[in-house]
């Protein structure tokens, strides 16, 4: 009996104790291009918390997926920002070593111009890469890896980095 | 009966109240209910709705939410295996909903469901009522129908001088309009949302006294009515929205559309270089001392930034309020000669922003974690600010100081410290600016009007960017050869450089290739803004590359002196075209042709022909007097 209580608090334990504790904290940071088109604003969005079925990585990747979706919408209506095309939503995020991948939908292709796609990739990068461990992000539209949206002017076969803008 | 029979009642009974519970509880709770949801006076057929805890759940697949999302201008990310599931709203807010969690956030806001979201059948349901009120609208039974009606979702007062904003939001597009205006009275009409703001409440100032909101009509036509009391002689203007969901309205000469108190910028220094940038100032000051660099390190007692000033300056810092860890220090009478720059730091320093702050002070923002001792000293080259935890290691524990930079404080040199891992660097070093690129051909300029053929770019009021970049390379291209440059164009008529419908990396490339191949000295591509609004406006030259700087510079001074323009400055983008080019290349935003005074400007012949005056001029600053003067270049 008591070898049995032992074996179900040591599982019990392993179970609780095991488990990795996620890097990202209760709060994300989520930046905005203002309308001068270079500069960012950062605004604090509350995260939820691990759930105790969710593995460290799941979190971070919910946290990219969170995060991005924060970004894409940008601040509310009343304050004046760059934005990403009405409609265009994250679809998915996942992570790989310490690059974000990001899939758009298709609403991303129209085009903004030399001055809207680098204050909406910009706020996205700042965004992603504000999480613990990302450097870097990856931008598909559909699924679809690309070389340049169509008509658009910034590189995105090569994920992008703080250091791009 | 046999005991055999009697088993087999049993097992069947057994079995049979098992499907009728199956069956009860993937009812649809819409039909247990009621008849059917109504939104908009069209009936949304839930083809994937259940019932959880008493309570619907609407499945993320199916497609009656999706016609109701579109609807409301809303989207929905979710994956299979994928526990989260948000939903944008066209405020915009995101609905965050996590299977298994009852927690929920509407934006900043955290909320408790009815039932954590679950999955079924290999699909996220999630509370039904929750999310459409997070989408402002309320469900109410009108007969044996739910209609989702929309809301009046807030009612705010902004005050602003000696003048005052109303604003109105609902979730979907609104129609709004003065019913009176008389007797110290305005009332204003909302037709098609009800409100669950009806009050009243005091307005203290600025000619708003009172808010009174109420609703009439029933539950498929409801309609809002605010009524606003207001001081005598209080004036006001039109009811005026941009998107039809906010609708705004000045008194007392306030504008409709002045930036909102609700802005979260929250710091003075944050609010001060906010002014600065979305009010682009007139061109720098001229003073002659410059604030040429700012780079930091990792040092054993903390972090270092390092500030290179040029010439004479004095300068002040300060902390804000705590517990806000912000620092900034500005350097006055000085001109900012580097990008302005958000930038992550390292160790300590979470962030540094680096602004022309104001028309002379050059502002330094630095944003800290958990260290909190700052100490700001004059050096030979300019400042050295340092961030440390630990009091003993910089002998300061002052939140504010000032100082003067100059001859005078040489003396004042900082301890010497050897930078460690965490390095970074937002302008070039004196010397590093200054390229290995040696040009082929050092008399070669290529010109790369963007755009053309298939592609017109941006298209706005009968203007084409193709044709209008075209106009000002042709002008470039005489004004350079009269200076007696070689002038390669990557196009001189309107067509695709690399052929018809290609994909723009094609074309961009191919545009490389001809200034690559030809050994250009540089390139220069020619643009014209826009955007999805006529808000921005202005000149603004692009560049990917740290060899890119200087040249960007010189021409943006210029674009920005005779253009009388907007001075948007320079700005750092990934842009293909100017990446791949091997020589130094800007890419050159000439107006936007979506703002209507930049448009007028770009109609016109002699504006443009300014613009092609004033890249030329910008390559003759850059290149030196003489083309082909290499050491003088600043390669």
């Amino acid at each position: 009996m008591l070898i049995a209580l032992l074996v179900v608090v040591s599982a019990a334990s392993w179970l609780i104790f095991s488990r990795h504790r996620s890097p990202v904290g209760d709060h994300l940071t989520v930046y905005y291009t203002k309308i001068d088109g270079q500069s960012e604003v950062a605004w604090d969005v509350s995260m939820r918390p691990q759930q105790r079925d969710e593995s460290a990585k799941e979190h971070l990747r919910n946290a990219v997926l969170y995060a991005a979706t924060q970004a894409v919408a940008g601040p509310p209506s009343t304050i004046q920002a760059v934005r990403f095309p009405p409609g265009t939503h994250v679809i998915s995020a996942n992570v790989t070593g310490s690059t974000a991948i990001v899939d758009l939908s298709k609403q991303i292709e129209t085009q903004t111009g030399t001055f809207g796609e680098t204050g909406e990739f910009k706020s996205l990068v700042w965004t992603v890469t504000a999480l613990p461990g990302i450097n870097a992000v990856a931008v598909r539209v559909e699924g679809q890896k690309l070389e340049t949206l169509p008509g658009g002017h910034l590189e995105l076969d090569q994920p992008l980095q703080r250091s791009d803008f | 009966m046999s005991w055999t029979n009697r088993y087999s009642v049993r097992i069947f009974s057994a079995f049979a109240l098992l499907v009728i519970g199956v069956l009860a509880a993937n009812v649809p709770a819409g039909a247990q209910q009621h008849g059917a949801y109504v939104f908009d006076g069209k009936r949304i057929p839930f083809t994937h709705l259940t019932s959880q805890n008493g309570k619907p759940a609407v499945g993320v697949n199916d497609p009656g939410l999706k016609a109701l999302l579109d609807d409301v201008g809303a989207t929905i990310t979710w994956q299979p295996g994928q526990r989260y599931v948000l939903v944008t709203s066209a405020e915009p807010l995101v609905v965050s909903f996590a299977v298994g969690d009852t927690r929920y956030d509407v934006g900043p806001v955290t909320q408790q469901a009815s039932f954590a979201p679950f999955l079924k059948g290999g699909e996220a349901f999630v509370p039904f009522e929750e999310l459409v009120r997070a989408l402002d609208l309320a469900p109410k039974r009108d007969g044996n129908d739910v209609v989702l009606q929309p809301q009046l979702a807030s009612i705010d007062v902004q005050t602003s001088g000696d003048g005052a904003k109303l604003v109105a939001r609902a979730g979907i597009p609104l129609d709004a309009r003065i019913v009176s205006d008389g007797d110290g009275k305005l009332v204003i009409a909302f037709d098609g949302v009800g409100s669950t703001l009806q009050r009243s409440r005091s307005v203290r100032g600025n000619g708003l006294r009172q808010i009174d909101i109420s609703t009439e009509g029933d539950v498929r036509n409801p309609r809002t009515i605010v009524t606003l009391q207001l001081a005598p002689g209080t004036s006001h203007g039109p009811l005026s929205t941009d998107d039809q969901r906010d609708f705004a309205i000045g008194f007392n000469g306030a504008s409709a559309g002045q930036a909102v108190a609700s802005n979260p910028e929250p710091s003075q220094a944050d609010q001060s270089s906010s002014q600065s940038s979305e009010q682009p100032a007139s061109p720098a000051p001229q003073s002659g001392t410059t604030v040429t660099a700012v780079d930091g390190a990792v040092i054993a007692a903390g972090y270092q930034v390092h500030v290179a000033v040029s010439g004479d300056a004095s300068y002040e810092w300060h902390r804000l309020r705590p517990p806000d860890n912000r620092w900034y220090v500005d350097v006055h009478d000085a001109t900012l000669g580097m990008p302005a720059t958000d930038q992550n730091g390292g160790g300590p320093v979470q962030s540094v922003r680096i602004r022309q702050a104001a028309n002379q002070t050059v502002r330094i923002a630095l944003s800290l974690g958990d260290y909190d001792v700052v100490d700001v000293q004059p050096t030979a080259s300019g400042l050295t600010i340092t961030v440390s935890n630990a009091i003993a290691q910089i002998a300061s524990t002052a939140k504010t100081g000032s100082g003067t930079i100059g001859s005078s404080a040489v003396a004042n040199a900082a301890p010497a410290t050897e930078p460690v891992d965490g390095n970074w660097k937002f302008a070039p070093q004196p010397g590093a600016a200054k390229t290995h690129y040696d040009a082929q051909n050092p008399r070669l300029i290529v010109i790369d009007p963007g755009h053309g053929g298939s592609d017109p770019g941006t298209v706005h009021g009968g203007l084409h960017e193709k044709t209008l970049t075209l106009d000002m390379a042709k002008r470039l291209r005489t004004i350079l050869i009269a200076h007696g440059w070689q002038v390669m164009m990557t196009r001189d008529v309107d067509k695709d450089v690399y052929g018809p419908y290609d994909s723009a990396h094609d074309e961009l490339q191919a545009r490389d290739d001809i200034a690559n191949k030809a050994g250009a000295r540089m390139f220069v591509s020619i643009h014209v803004n826009g955007f999805m609004n006529a808000g921005p406006h202005g000149v603004t030259t692009y560049f990917s590359k740290s060899i890119d700087v200087p040249f960007a510079t010189d021409v943006q001074r210029r674009l920005a002196a005779n253009l009388g323009a907007t001075d948007d400055g320079i700005v750092k983008s990934k842009l293909y075209v100017t990446l791949h080019a091997t020589m130094p290349a800007i890419l050159v935003e000439t107006a936007f042709l979506t703002n209507p005074d930049d448009y007028a400007k770009l109609d016109s012949p002699s504006w443009r022909q300014k613009v092609a005056q004033a890249i030329a001029d910008g390559i003759g600053d850059y290149a030196g007097s003489a083309p082909g003067d290499s050491q003088n270049s600043g390669q």
